[in-house]
Formats: structure tokens, C-alpha cells, sequence
């Protein structure tokens, strides 16, 4: 049971994770690899936070989000005069750069050692050390998210984003400067990330870098292609299927580290296998 | 009046010049034909100037004060001027009704977030669809409709804007008389409330029918400009297609 | 001071390095004009293949090289024959395409750390005793002398290849205009599927000699693979020859800034340069 609740919540992180992908990649049509980065940056604004100050975790989101609405400011204003492939090249480029930040600037984060010892979250006295309340917590934040998704897909905005997918200039020529719609919906997207970030860091009081490298962007990816690009449920559905297929792999008996690289080969033959069998994953509205 | 001029614009492609000191003048209120040969840098010139494709060199002047050496796609709504494209540019998973909503809608991008729809877009699209004969299929994927249906869509599209000046890409293409007839109704109804059209087209019948005035290119150049009826007898226009 | 000659000496091994996976690269992008991130794993698969036929089954070193490199060359162009060549077909997009290949490579990578662990494994015979050869007040070892000479009979074979055969006729009809190229009686499959045969086992052989000159991990892959992908753009894309320029102008970046720079910021100094090089100069060093 305890490890049940471990699953769901380590599923609602990815969902949320899932979710904030989907916005760009499968709504605007973006092709963007570097989402971990973000999951990292505001992972380790809340683990720094908590272990060398006395701040709160819900502070820490707040900072988490602050860095980030930068960071993506900047890197959306690079990437967009990027096109086409060089654009998701463009992107890997970045987590690999941030990655190495994790793991060099050792005053900061302690590098390859990680930092421990992070907090649970505090507030009105609930005992988020109990994992159930916890699990509680992330349900609620991914309630939030995917109400916030639906607004904004919803809106006028959400309608210009798909009119970006299907064909920008297009779009362009009727009055649309697609530039800030780009990176309004990056910065929105790259925030959630660094949300879900913060979660998992306090969850699981301990980071290090190994957890924000290229595969983690690519397994975030595998989960909203599997779900189905552009549709709210799809990340969801994507998230449950890809938390869950470790486990399977447990029960059938692989050891420990060979289950890792297992996971990998299932997440890329996955990849292969629906971009030539279905493109469109289990429940997406845009077939790539 | 004239109100869109160009001056020796130039666009280069790979050491070849598309469009080639370029220098007309489009009068107001009128239909003018642009036509050419194949490869004659006819669409180029409607890239140029709806900001799809970067002037190399040259200026387009606006209602004879605005001096432009540079377009960006965004910015000709506010100058009040659109397009069509020629081989259709539709969003193709997207509905009927939502290829027109999308384009009236609100432009700011900050705001466009805390906006859905509202009923002056609804009632908009509505009067757009209704007008090309395509309400009935508002809920279906643009990606679903039959070549002509397509066709109309992307001229209700441009026709959504309420604009100054349109840019028609061979609009007739591939149509059936009835359909031909449902087009060229709806451009010289545009003529009527005082809009400028720009229309590239190849079927001289056509042309010869609708057009006020009629523009030739050639290999990105001038060749000749006029009525309708003079410009097709012009001996180097003959030569001009024939020769390609 | 005098450690700047042999800066160069490093700089211009790298260079010859990132230079033949660029080729590769460059050739398979010209052709079938995707980007294809499998291209580093493959250029790995070179090197583990000879590990194992070295190492474990004690085959003689030229044989293994020769066996690798076919291997390697034999899964790109499995690799084309059942999953690009389909999506191909059926005119998929680009970014098809590329998730294609980064399943692919996500797949390959993850079983090579399983059959082989993710442990650093050299391929040479004889640490240590290698010769070393005094030039320019530098010194190089035997290996990265073979390194050079192979880069440049690589170099030069393509160029015959490419413009004194028929077979080179074909490709480069094929990089202009593909279906111009099918219309006048190519078999455009058949040569393209040699295409990433020949470019695939260029990248093993690269995989070979770093093998040999450093060592072997899993994740090489994916460093060659930026590196490649940096010096191909930085080339001019699917320019064989901006390549070359490319290649070592990545190799000098990376060791002149290992001189100033504590060495774990290479690759985000490579990066760093890919963005600047695609803000300011998109199309290339070469620009034609």
C-alpha cells in the first residue's frame, strides 16, 4: 500500500510534467527536449532553499518560479530564431548546458553529491511527512494544472497556438505576431515544470543531477506522445502507463540495474513503434 | 489614388533575381491583374508584400506616405492589407468555424489568454461562412473538405479582415464554373464597397472580365502594364508566354 | 607557453575526430535530409563491437575494426531500411523523423550500457607503451597519428567517391532534388539506403578510434552526436566540406577553453557557440 501511494505520486509528478510539455509540443507544435532543465531548476531553487535557509517550501516555488519565468524568457527570445530541426537541437543544447551546471557549479549544488535533507512542506501544521498527505498535495497541484491548461486552451490564445502548429505564417499574415505567443507559452509551460520540480524534490528530500539529463526531457516526452499530443487527458493517460511499466518490469524479475536501462530501451522502442504505427498515441488530437 | 506603390524592389534567390527592380503602382478601388508566365516572380511579389518573404532591396509605399523597406508578416493587418495563398494554407486540424474565429480574434498576445470567443466573433464568422456557402459545415476539419470548399475557406478567411487591399493568389484554380462564379462575385463585390484587389491569375478569360487594369511580369521584370484588352494583344506579352 | 603547441596538437586530433562524424552526418542529412540523432550511438555500437570482438573473443585488431565498422554501417542502414524508409514513404514529417531517431537512439544506447555496463572501457592492447612522436613541440601517440591519416583518406576516398563515380553522381542528384533525381531513373531508395550505410560506418569507425585513443562509454553517443550535429551546422548543413572546417573549429574551441576553463564546461562552451553561430550565421561557415 505504502508503495502504492509512492507510485501515485511519483504519477502525478510526471502527469504535471506531462501536462506542461503538451502545452508546446503538442498545442504550438514546438518540438521542445529540454523540459527536465526546468523540472531541475525548480528542484534545486526549493532543495537549496530548504537545507541552507529557513524558508518554507511554498516560498521556494514562488523564487523556483521567479528563476524560471527568466530563465525561459531568455531561452525562448534564443530558441525562437531557431527553425525547424535546429529548434529541437537548439533545445537539447540547453538542457545539456543547464545539466552541466547542476553538475559543475559544486558551491551551489554540491554537484554530483546531491543535496539531502530536504524538507517536507509546511503549512497550517499538516503533516506532509505522511506520504498519503503528501500524494494529497500533488493531487491537488495537478488538479490545478490541468484546469489551468484547459483555461488556456480554451481561450483566444489557446485557438492562435494550434493555428501556430498547423502553419505560422499563415497565422503571421492575419495580425499575429507569433513570436510572444511562442514565448509567453514556453514560460508557462517551462513554470509548471519547475513546480513539479519543487514537489519532487521535497519528496523525496534528496537531488542530484542524474535526474535532469537529455533522457529525463526525452522520457517527458515519450509520456505525452504515448498519452497524445493536444488533448488534456493525454499526458494523464501517458503518465499512468509509463509510472506504472517499471514496476511491470519488476514483477517479471529484471534486476535492479538492468531494469533502468530496460525502462530505456522500452521508452525508445515505444517512441519508434508509435511514430510508425501511431502517431497520434492513445488519445491525442494531432496526428504528427 | 494610387495606394500601393513599389519602387525597384528586389528579391535574390540563389544569385537569380525573382523579383527585379520591381516599379508599379496600383490604384485604388481597382481590380489589378498581375499576370506572367510561370516563374515570372508573380507569388514572389505577393510574398514581398505581405511579408512572407524579406525585400533584398526596393521600398513599398503605402496610401502614398508610408515608405516601407521592410515587412513583417504581422504588421501588414495594420496596414491594412491580406492574402490568399496559392497552394491553400488552411489550419488543417482545426474547424471551419475556428479557421475564422482564430483570425478575428484578440490580437495582443498577454490578453488573448483571458479571452474566449465572444459573441461579435461568433455572430463575424457566422456572416463570413454564411457569405461563401460554408455554415453548414462549421464543425467539420478543414483538413475534410473538398478542393473547392477549401478554396472558399481561405478566401472567407481573408475576407474576415475587413481589409484595404487584397492579395489573391490565383483564387480561381482548379474551380468549377459555379464555384468560379461564387469567387468572382465575391471579388467584385469587394470592388464595389471601394477595395483594392490584386489578383494573380492565368485564365486571360478572366482577366478580361474582371481586371481594370493588368500588370505583366517576366523573368521578375516589368513587361507591360494597361487595360486588359491592350496588354493581351501587346506583342511581347504574346511572345513573352509563348516563348516559355 | 610551450604548452600551446601541444593544445594544438590536441585540438587538431579532436578536430579529425568530430570531422568524420560530421561527414557522416552530413552525407545522411544531404540525402535523406533529416537530422538523424542515432548517429552518435552508432558511432559507439563501432567501438563496443570491437571490444567485444577484441576483448572477449580475442579476434585479431584488424579484423575487429573491419567487423565493427561494417556492424555499425549494418545498423544505420537497418535503421533506414525499417523505420525512415517507411515514414519516408508516407511523407512524414520532419519532426516524425526525428522523434523516430531519437527512439532509436534512446533504444540502442540503453542496451549497450546493459550488455557491456556503464563502465569506461578502453579498446587499446598495451597501456603505456605506446609510441609517441615528437612534432612541432608536441607529442602524439601512435594511435592519434592513425587518427589523423584515417580522417584524411576518409576525407579524400569521399571526395572521389562523390564526384568520380557514378554512384557519387547519384547522391548528389539525389541532395538537389529527389524526386528530379527518381524521375530520371535513380533508384533513390536503394542509394540512399547505402548512403547512411557508408555514412553510419564512417561514424563507427570515428567510434573505433576514440576507443583506441581514450575509451568507450554508453553515453559517447550522445557527446559525438552534439559534437557532430555542432560541426555540421556550423559547416553549413549537408556541406561535406564546411564540415571539415567545422570539426576543427569545435576541436580548438574545446581544448583552448580546457586551458582557461576548468574542463567540465566544454560542452556547454560548444553550445554556447552552436547558439551564437545560429543567431549570427545560420547557414554556416561556408555560406554558398
Amino acid at each position: 500500500m505504502a508503495y502504492l501511494i509512492h507510485l501515485a505520486i511519483l504519477f502525478a509528478i510526471y502527469a504535471i510534467l506531462g501536462m506542461s510539455l503538451n502545452l508546446v509540443v503538442g498545442y504550438t507544435g514546438l518540438l521542445s527536449i529540454t523540459h527536465a532543465a526546468f523540472y531541475g531548476i525548480g528542484a534545486y531553487t526549493t532543495a537549496i532553499l530548504l537545507t541552507k535557509t529557513g524558508a518554507g517550501f511554498f516560498t521556494s516555488l514562488i523564487l523556483g518560479i521567479f528563476i524560471t519565468i527568466a530563465v525561459s524568457f531568455l531561452v525562448g527570445i534564443v530558441l525562437s530564431k531557431f527553425k525547424g530541426d535546429y529548434y529541437s537541437i537548439g533545445t537539447l543544447g540547453f538542457n545539456t548546458i543547464v545539466f552541466a551546471i547542476f553538475l559543475n557549479w559544486q558551491n551551489l549544488t554540491r554537484g554530483p553529491l546531491g543535496i539531502p535533507g530536504i524538507s517536507r512542506p509546511k503549512l497550517f501544521g499538516i503533516n506532509f511527512d505522511n506520504n498519503f498527505v503528501f500524494l494529497i498535495l500533488a493531487l491537488v497541484f495537478l488538479i490545478l494544472v490541468y484546469f489551468v491548461s484547459r483555461f488556456i486552451v480554451n481561450s483566444s490564445f489557446g485557438r492562435v497556438l494550434k493555428a501556430i502548429r498547423e502553419d505560422e505564417t499563415a497565422i503571421a499574415v492575419f495580425g499575429y505576431n507569433t513570436l510572444y505567443f511562442k514565448l509567453i507559452i514556453f514560460i508557462i509551460s517551462a513554470v509548471i515544470a519547475a513546480t513539479a520540480g519543487s514537489l519532487f524534490a521535497s519528496y523525496i528530500t534528496f537531488v542530484d543531477p542524474s535526474g535532469f539529463q537529455l533522457m529525463e526531457s526525452v522520457f517527458i516526452l515519450a509520456i505525452i506522445i504515448l498519452g497524445g499530443l493536444a488533448n488534456l487527458r493525454g499526458p494523464i493517460l501517458g503518465a499512468l502507463f509509463l509510472t506504472l511499466l517499471p514496476e511491470i518490469l519488476r514483477f517479471v524479475g529484471f534486476p535492479a540495474d538492468i531494469a533502468a536501462q530496460m525502462r530505456q530501451v522500452i521508452y525508445g522502442v515505444i517512441l519508434v513503434l508509435l511514430m510508425l504505427y501511431r502517431p497520434q498515441g492513445l488519445v491525442g488530437e494531432y496526428k504528427l | 489614388m494610387k495606394i500601393l506603390e513599389t519602387k525597384n524592389l528586389i528579391k535574390r534567390f540563389n544569385g537569380v533575381n525573382a523579383v527585379d527592380r520591381l516599379s508599379i503602382k496600383i490604384e485604388k478601388g481597382q481590380i489589378t491583374g498581375i499576370i506572367g508566365p510561370n516563374g515570372s516572380g508573380k507569388t514572389t511579389l505577393i510574398n514581398l508584400l505581405s511579408g512572407v518573404l524579406v525585400l533584398d532591396d526596393g521600398e513599398v509605399i503605402l496610401n502614398k506616405t508610408k515608405k516601407l523597406s521592410r515587412i513583417l508578416p504581422y504588421q501588414i493587418f495594420s496596414y491594412g492589407i491580406t492574402r490568399t495563398f496559392q497552394n491553400v494554407r488552411l489550419f488543417e486540424q482545426m474547424t471551419v468555424l475556428d479557421n475564422i474565429l482564430v483570425v478575428i480574434t484578440e490580437r495582443n498576445a498577454f490578453s488573448s489568454l483571458f479571452e474566449k470567443h465572444t459573441e461579435y466573433h461568433y455572430k463575424l464568422a457566422k456572416e463570413i461562412l454564411q457569405k461563401v456557402g460554408l455554415w453548414e459545415k462549421k464543425n467539420q476539419l478543414a483538413v475534410n473538405l473538398s478542393y473547392g470548399q477549401r478554396k472558399l475557406l481561405e478566401i472567407a478567411r481573408a475576407l474576415a479582415m475587413k481589409a484595404e487591399i487584397y492579395l489573391f493568389d490565383e483564387p480561381f484554380a482548379g474551380l468549377f464554373p459555379e464555384m468560379r462564379k461564387v469567387v468572382s462575385d465575391i471579388v467584385q463585390g469587394l470592388k464595389r464597397k471601394n477595395k483594392t484587389i490584386i489578383l494573380v491569375e492565368h485564365d486571360m478569360g478572366l482577366i478580361r472580365e474582371i481586371c481594370d487594369y493588368v500588370i505583366v511580369m517576366n523573368e521578375g521584370k516589368l513587361l507591360a502594364e494597361g487595360k486588359p484588352a491592350d496588354v493581351l494583344k501587346k506583342r511581347e506579352v504574346i511572345e513573352a508566354y509563348l516563348g516559355n | 607557453m610551450d604548452i600551446i603547441p601541444q593544445l594544438i596538437l590536441n585540438s587538431v586530433i579532436a578536430g579529425a575526430i568530430y570531422t568524420l562524424v560530421a561527414l557522416g552526418f552530413n552525407l545522411i542529412y544531404g540525402t535523406a535530409k533529416f537530422s538523424n540523432l542515432a548517429h552518435g550511438v552508432i558511432a559507439a555500437i563501432g567501438g563496443y563491437a570491437v571490444f567485444y570482438l577484441t576483448k572477449t573473443l580475442n579476434l585479431n585488431v584488424y579484423i575487429a575494426i573491419i567487423l565493427g565498422v561494417t556492424l555499425a554501417g549494418l545498423v544505420g542502414w537497418a535503421s533506414n531500411k525499417f523505420i525512415y524508409l517507411p515514414l519516408r514513404k508516407r511523407k512524414a514529417s520532419n519532426m516524425i523523423l526525428f522523434i523516430a531517431s531519437l527512439g532509436v537512439m534512446t533504444a540502442l544506447q540503453a542496451i549497450i550500457a546493459m550488455l557491456f555496463s556503464s563502465q569506461f572501457k578502453t579498446l587499446s592492447q598495451d597501456i603505456g607503451t605506446q609510441k609517441l612522436f615528437k612534432i612541432f613541440g608536441g607529442v602524439i601517440t601512435q594511435t592519434q597519428v592513425i587518427i589523423l591519416s584515417s580522417t584524411i583518406f576518409i576525407i579524400a576516398g569521399l571526395a572521389l567517391l562523390l564526384y568520380k563515380t557514378r554512384f557519387g553522381k547519384a547522391v548528389r542528384a539525389i541532395n538537389d532534388d529527389e524526386e528530379a533525381a527518381q524521375i530520371i531513373g535513380i533508384n533513390t531508395n536503394k542509394i540512399i539506403g547505402l548512403v547512411f550505410f557508408i555514412g553510419s560506418a564512417i561514424a563507427g569507425l570515428a567510434g573505433i578510434l576514440i576507443g583506441f585513443d581514450t575509451g568507450i562509454e554508453p553515453t559517447m553517443g550522445l557527446d559525438l552526436l552534439f559534437k557532430g550535429m555542432v560541426t555540421s551546422i556550423i559547416g553549413g548543413a549537408g556541406n561535406i566540406y564546411g564540415g571539415i572546417l567545422g570539426g576543427f573549429l569545435i576541436g580548438f574551441v574545446e581544448n583552448f577553453s580546457i586551458w582557461r576553463i576548468s574542463g567540465e564546461w566544454k560542452d556547454a562552451i560548444v553550445f554556447m557557440l552552436l547558439i551564437v553561430f545560429l543567431i549570427f550565421r545560420p547557414r554556416g561557415i561556408i555560406n554558398k
